[in-house]
Formats: structure tokens, C-alpha cells, sequence
């Protein structure tokens, strides 16, 4: 135990001494986090209120209507913001430019038209580039289209099924009145899903931490094949030391630089740019599992190589192979089909997931991903240390 | 010719490591290839909707709702994954259709669906579209059941079948959409155009950096000390190995550049133009390289620095999210990377089909950036290898 702690210690301190622990376990995913973070936050993402301008011509109740009432709900909800615009080259102008995204134009004659059963419409102008918030306005629009459709609808069914002749003006108003009133049949109501996604900040920190945590963890196993190959080795187990210590020693290495550095990630971008990781105990643990998992990983990768400088090759092929799986540099999880599934081999996505579904629920929701990462430590590490003890002979 | 010897050498030991075709030529292809997958072409918003035992009218409701612009459909099998995938962020929202939908209308009974969305509000924004798919349907519906309220059909299905056959004779109220203004992105671009040429300048970057580490090892072997002992000056050295970095990366950019045209259609425009900026990004990107390979002494740092500059110049110089999107200032800070430069140059050569002359100003600025990084270099290198 002594042997393995001294062993141990030797290796961080040459590890401190060379820099490159301290370089990938901490400078450079740091340094990435923070650049990705400065570059994403100039861009709005999943939170921005849509501007949407409206252009009424039109004086009669029925763009009245959908000015006070319609819209006057829209602009409630907080998410879409409505100015009202004078005219629609004033208007357009604004859409171009992208101070607006979207402008409903109603037309002069609008009320007129919709009153006296003809056709009528309504115009959507949306900035070329915001297309999804151009399709929502539109949504909006075609909403109140929708609706006065139904009424005459409803009205032109029940004349052609009575089939008495044309009806009285009299009759066909009171016909659309009583349209109107009636209830729509089917009625939309929001379910709140909470949100399990991390926000922009804690995402690149996460994602660059459990990314770089899988280079860092290599120092350690694939030091022994540095041993071997300089002789250290040879003189290691010539000397009173069982072969289990010196494994020990070097998994060790690897374990505490692991947790070492991914700690000192969570603190450095909690405290330098405000990510926000989540409840301690639950980032704790899903952070002792990411390591082992790493550790698992790496250290089969390394009994399979011959020599220290292919086992780093390979190591690094499957960390940046697993990285990109794993979600790590972008949601894989948003493409479509088999790359989806396949995400989930990869422990940096557990880990990513862990951290989201920390942030939307409980303390109990770390369990599954903590799980999964375990059993990819136990599966792979296991027979990692199978022939690890192959490896510790010369 | 010497120096073309030590270029052969490099690339020798370059591509002797079987890994190293791995980082130069199968990754960079990969990546364009998921990220064409994921986000090529624009990003429709994905809707899942349960629509189990919904019956015909659920079914038309789906319909309905595939047929709106700026939307995907996605069916998912129940609500509970619904509600997971909403959460986590791998659908913009959720609808769920109940089931016996269709039969609860026929019934004339008032029907609710469920939206569910995430508090950020695109995913709350969404919630007015699909409100507008629905009232599109519940046009007919409405007009179906006020029929059979108003007593002049016999039943709901009657009164569907009735509504469904006078619809096309009604003048309809409509909803017109046009666009304004001048599009940041061409229009013209395939879905795997923009990846392609962002992630060969990150790659060809990334690489030569990692020349750094070669220019370590050879020092560190003795490989320059043996070279110098021998009658070559140390501007032989310098240029064979400037050279083989060159050649390195020329030839990872005509595999990716052909690769990506055969496999993936990606259409890069002008030869002469897509070949100007592959050589001055390559000379940029050896100066880089060279140049770090004299500022560190251990191989192992020189890869740490070197993921560090190559993955961060890359975001910052737009390899990772288009420099469109970037705000003003961000932008202004990216022109200072060669990458935003390269980028601009390819925006032209395969988003506006645009020929040589119309990216001079980006080539000039490459050519200085590469003037300058293999001046310091050559200098540095002279130091390095004669002292």
C-alpha cells in the first residue's frame, strides 16, 4: 500500500514537473470553454422574444378584432413582442433590416371583404433569414384566418343541407353569429416541461471538462509502458514490491489526476464565468464515475499498444471518437436516427446527461447515468486489469 | 533538393504512424459528415407528436401539421418519452393527440390536446404554430358540428362529409408570406458546403500545428544536429522542413476537398480559386507550426498548446458556427484569426460561386499572415537548430 501510494506520488510530481497534466487536464479545456463560451454568447440561442410588427390599413371590427384582441393576447404571453407600424414600406423596411422579424399586414378592404363573403387575406412579411419566426407569425395570422373560415363555413354547411332556396341576409347573419359564438371543438392547453438541458456556460464547460478528462486519465496507466520501455520497470519489480502495488500506484495516478482536475474545471468556470454545475453531491458523484469510466477505457487501450507512443495514438483516436459520440463539442442527440442511439456507448454522453437531468430533477436522477458509467468502468476496466497484470511483467 | 529530401522525410514519418490518417483525412470527413447529418441545411424546429389510437381525424390533424412550413414532425410512442425527449432538449417541443380523439369529436365532445414545452421560449414560441395547424382542422370540425347543432345534418360524419364537399366553393380568408431582405447565408449552399470547407481549415490548421511536435521529436532524436553536421546549411533544413508541412497539408486538402466532392456533393466552385487559399492557409498554418516547434521543448506540451490554439483560432475564426451569426464586436475579434479570412474567401468561392479575383483581398491578407509566421519561424528555427 505504501509501495503503491510512493509510486503514486512519483508520478504526479513528475507530472507537475513536465506541465502536460496541467496543460490538458486544466489550461486547455478551460481556455476552449471560455472561448466557445465568448463566441455562442453573442448569439442568442433558445432565448429570444420574436418582434413582430403589424400593419393595419384597415378600420373596420374585423382587423380590429385581431389587432386588440388576437394580438393583445399574443403580446401577453411575454414571448412575442407587437409594435404597431404605420406603413408597410416603413414596416418592411424594419423586416429588412431585422429589427423586426416578422410584419402582419391587413389590407384596406379587409373588414369589408371578410363581412361581405368574398375572399380577403392578410400578408406576412418575414426577414429572410428568420424563417421560424416568420412561420409564427404566419401561425398567428392563419389562426384568425382559420376562425373566420370556420364561421362561414359553418354557415355554407348548414344552407347547403337545408336546401330551401337561398336564405334571407337576415338569416345568414344570424347564422354566422351563432357560428361565431360556438365553441371550437378542439382547444390546445401547455403542459410546462422542465427544462433538463444545460444552459450554454455550464454545457462548454461540461462538455470540454468530460472531454479532456479522458486525455487526462492516460498519464497514469500508460506510464507503466513508459517504465517499461526505460527499464524503470524492471528495477521496480526486481525490488520488494508486489506487482498489485505498482499497478495501484499507477491507477491511482490516473484516478486523482482525473478528479483533481475535473474538480478544479467545475470550480475554476463556476467562479470565472458562472456555469452552473448543479447540486455538489450529485456532480461528485458523476464525476468519480466519469473518471472510471475514463480509466476503464484508456487503461485497455494501453495494454492493447506495444509502446507508450502508440498507446497515446490510440488513446487519442478513441477519446476524440468517443468526445464527438458523446456530444461533448455539440448535441449528437439532436441527429436523426441510428447517431442518436449510438451516443449513449460513449460515457461522456452519461455524463452529459447526468449533469441535465441533475439540473430538471432530483438529487435520485444522477443514479441511471452514474450507473451506466460504472458498468462501462466495470465491463471494459475489468478487462483492462486482466491483462494489465500481463503488463507488469517485463 | 536537399530540402526536398527533408520534405520526404517529413512526410514519411508523417504517414508511417497509422493513427495519423486517422486525424488527417478520416475524422475531418466524419465530422462533415455528422454535422451535415445534425444541422445541414436550416434548422426546422422538430415537433414529436403521440398520436396513438388517435383514429382518422388524429391522423389528418398529423397531416396537417407535417404540411406546415418551418416544422418537422417527428412520432414519438408515448407520452412519458415525449416528455423526456422535450426535456432534454432533443425536440423543440411536444403535442400529444389523445387517443379516441377522432371518436370524442364525432361525439361532439370538446377535445383538449397537450403542448408541451420547455420555459425557453422558442420552445413556447412553437406553441403558436401548432395552435395554428389545429384551427386550420377546426375549421372543417366547427363547421361539422354546427351543422349538426343547427339540426341540418343527421349526424357528425354526414355533416363532415357535407362540410368537406361545400369548402372548396367558399371564398376563403388567406394568409400571404413573403420574405425581406438580403440573406446572410447563399441560398445556394448544399447541406454539407459549409461544414465541409470549415472543418478542412480547422483540420489543416490543427495539423500543421501538430508539426510543432514533429519539429520537437526531430530535435530531440538529434535528427537537425546530424543534418547540420553534414554540408547543409541551415536554410536547407529550414526549407525542406517548411516544405514538407506544405506538402502535408496539401495533400490532406485534396483528400478531403475530393472526398467530400465524391462522397457528399459539395461543390467548391473555381479550382484556381479553391487552390489559392489551400496554399496560403498551408504556408500560414507551417509557419504556425514551425514556429511553436521552437517555442517548446516537450512534445507533450507542444500538443497541449496545440489543441488549444487550433480548436480555439477555429471557433474563434468561425470553423465552428458561421461568422454570420457572430455579434459585431466577435466578428471584428475574429478577423484577427487566418481562419476568418479563409472562411470569407470560401463564403465566396462556394456560397456565391464567386471567381479568384473576388476574394484578392482575403488572399492578400492570407499572404501576409503566411509572410510574417514564416519569418518568425525561419528565425526562430535558424536559433533553435544553430545554437
Amino acid at each position: 500500500m505504501r509501495a503503491a501510494v510512493l509510486i503514486c506520488l512519483k508520478d504526479l510530481r513528475a507530472r507537475l514537473r513536465d506541465r502536460s497534466a496541467l496543460l490538458l487536464g486544466i489550461v486547455v479545456p478551460l481556455g476552449l470553454a471560455f472561448i466557445f463560451n465568448s463566441i455562442f454568447s453573442g448569439i442568442s440561442g433558445n432565448s429570444k422574444v420574436i418582434s413582430l410588427g403589424v400593419v393595419s390599413l384597415d378600420r373596420g371590427a374585423v382587423a380590429q378584432q385581431f389587432t386588440g384582441q388576437v394580438l393583445g393576447a399574443v403580446g401577453k404571453s411575454g414571448l412575442i413582442a407587437v409594435h404597431r407600424e404605420h406603413t408597410v414600406a416603413g414596416a418592411r423596411a424594419l423586416v429588412a433590416r431585422g429589427t423586426l422579424n416578422a410584419v402582419i399586414v391587413i389590407p384596406a378592404d379587409f373588414s369589408a371583404r371578410v363581412q361581405a363573403n368574398r375572399p380577403a387575406s392578410m400578408q406576412v412579411i418575414g426577414n429572410v433569414d428568420a424563417p421560424i419566426s416568420a412561420g409564427i407569425a404566419r401561425s398567428i395570422a392563419e389562426r384568425y384566418a382559420s376562425d373566420l373560415n370556420r364561421i362561414r363555413l359553418s354557415v355554407a354547411t348548414v344552407v347547403h343541407g337545408r336546401s330551401q332556396g337561398t336564405p334571407s341576409p337576415g338569416t345568414i347573419r344570424a347564422l354566422a353569429a351563432r357560428a361565431a359564438a360556438a365553441a371550437a371543438p378542439v382547444a390546445v392547453s401547455d403542459v410546462s416541461a422542465k427544462s433538463k438541458e444545460l444552459d450554454q456556460k455550464s454545457f462548454f464547460a461540461a462538455g470540454m471538462a468530460v472531454f479532456f478528462l479522458f486525455f487526462t486519465v492516460q498519464f497514469g496507466v500508460t506510464s507503466l509502458l513508459e517504465e517499461r520501455n526505460d527499464g524503470t520497470l524492471a528495477r521496480l519489480l526486481a525490488a520488494p514490491i508486489s506487482r498489485a502495488s505498482i499497478l495501484g500506484g499507477k491507477l491511482l495516478t490516473s484516478f486523482l489526476l482525473g478528479v483533481i482536475s475535473m474538480t478544479v474545471l467545475v470550480v475554476a468556470t463556476s467562479l470565472l464565468f458562472g456555469a452552473s454545475w448543479g447540486n455538489p453531491a450529485g456532480v461528485a458523484v458523476l464525476v468519480v464515475a466519469a473518471v472510471l469510466a475514463a480509466m476503464g477505457i484508456m487503461a485497455l487501450i494501453a495494454t492493447l499498444a506495444r509502446n507508450a507512443e502508440q498507446a497515446a495514438n490510440w488513446q487519442a483516436v478513441v477519446a476524440v471518437v468517443l468526445g464527438l459520440l458523446g456530444g461533448t463539442f455539440f448535441p449528437v442527440s439532436q441527429a436523426p436516427g441510428i447517431l442518436s442511439r449510438l451516443t449513449l456507448v460513449a460515457p461522456q454522453a452519461w455524463f452529459l446527461r447526468g449533469l441535465g437531468d441533475l439540473r430538471g430533477g432530483d438529487l435520485s436522477a444522477v443514479w441511471v447515468p452514474a450507473l451506466a458509467m460504472l458498468g462501462i468502468a466495470v465491463v471494459v476496466g475489468g478487462i483492462a486489469m486482466t491483462r494489465l497484470r500481463h503488463m507488469a511483467e517485463v | 533538393m536537399k530540402a526536398l529530401w527533408i520534405a520526404a522525410t517529413n512526410l514519411r514519418r508523417m504517414f508511417r504512424v497509422r493513427t495519423n490518417y486517422f486525424f488527417v483525412f478520416v475524422f475531418p470527413m466524419a465530422l462533415i459528415l455528422v454535422l451535415g447529418a445534425t444541422f445541414g441545411g436550416s434548422s426546422t424546429p422538430r415537433l414529436g407528436v403521440v398520436a396513438q389510437r388517435s383514429g382518422p381525424l388524429g391522423a389528418a390533424l398529423v397531416r396537417q401539421l407535417e404540411r406546415t412550413p418551418h416544422l418537422r414532425v417527428v412520432p414519438v410512442a408515448d407520452p412519458a418519452a415525449l416528455l423526456t425527449q422535450v426535456q432534454r432538449g432533443s425536440l423543440a417541443a411536444g403535442l400529444v393527440i389523445p387517443a379516441r380523439y377522432d371518436a370524442a369529436i364525432r361525439a361532439g365532445q370538446g377535445v383538449t390536446i397537450r403542448y408541451m414545452a420547455r420555459p425557453d421560449q422558442s420552445s413556447q414560441q412553437l406553441g403558436e404554430t401548432v395552435r395554428g395547424a389545429v384551427a386550420q382542422q377546426a375549421a372543417l370540425l366547427g363547421a361539422a358540428r354546427f351543422a349538426v347543432t343547427e339540426r341540418s345534418a343527421s349526424s357528425f360524419s354526414a355533416a363532415l362529409a357535407a362540410a368537406a364537399r361545400v369548402s372548396p366553393a367558399v371564398p376563403s380568408v388567406a394568409v400571404t408570406e413573403t420574405t425581406a431582405g438580403t440573406a446572410l447565408f447563399s441560398r445556394t449552399l448544399g447541406q454539407f458546403d459549409q461544414g465541409a470547407w470549415t472543418e478542412l481549415l480547422l483540420f489543416l490548421f490543427l495539423i500543421s500545428l501538430t508539426g510543432a511536435v514533429a519539429l520537437i521529436e526531430t530535435r530531440r532524436l538529434g535528427l537537425s544536429r546530424r543534418m547540420l553536421a553534414t554540408p547543409t546549411s541551415p536554410g536547407t533544413v529550414i526549407a525542406g522542413e517548411t516544405l514538407g508541412r506544405v506538402l502535408i497539408a496539401v495533400i490532406q486538402a485534396v483528400v478531403i476537398i475530393l472526398g467530400s466532392a465524391l462522397l457528399f456533393g459539395v461543390n467548391w466552385g473555381q479550382p484556381a480559386g479553391v487552390a489559392a487559399v489551400v496554399i496560403l492557409f498551408a504556408l500560414v498554418g507551417a509557419g504556425a507550426g514551425i514556429l511553436l516547434g521552437t517555442l517548446f521543448r516537450t512534445e507533450q506540451q507542444a500538443v497541449g498548446v496545440s489543441l488549444l490554439l487550433g480548436l480555439g483560432l477555429g471557433a474563434l475564426g468561425g470553423c465552428m458556427v458561421p461568422l454570420e451569426v457572430f455579434s459585431p464586436t466577435m466578428k471584428q475579434v475574429a478577423h484577427l484569426t487566418p481562419q476568418a479570412w479563409a472562411n470569407d474567401a470560401f463564403t465566396q468561392l462556394v456560397g456565391h460561386h464567386a471567381a479568384i479575383t473576388a476574394i484578392l483581398p482575403q488572399l492578400g491578407i492570407l499572404a501576409a499572415y503566411a509572410a510574417v509566421l514564416l519569418a518568425l519561424a525561419t528565425w526562430r528555427l535558424r536559433r533553435v537548430l544553430v545554437a
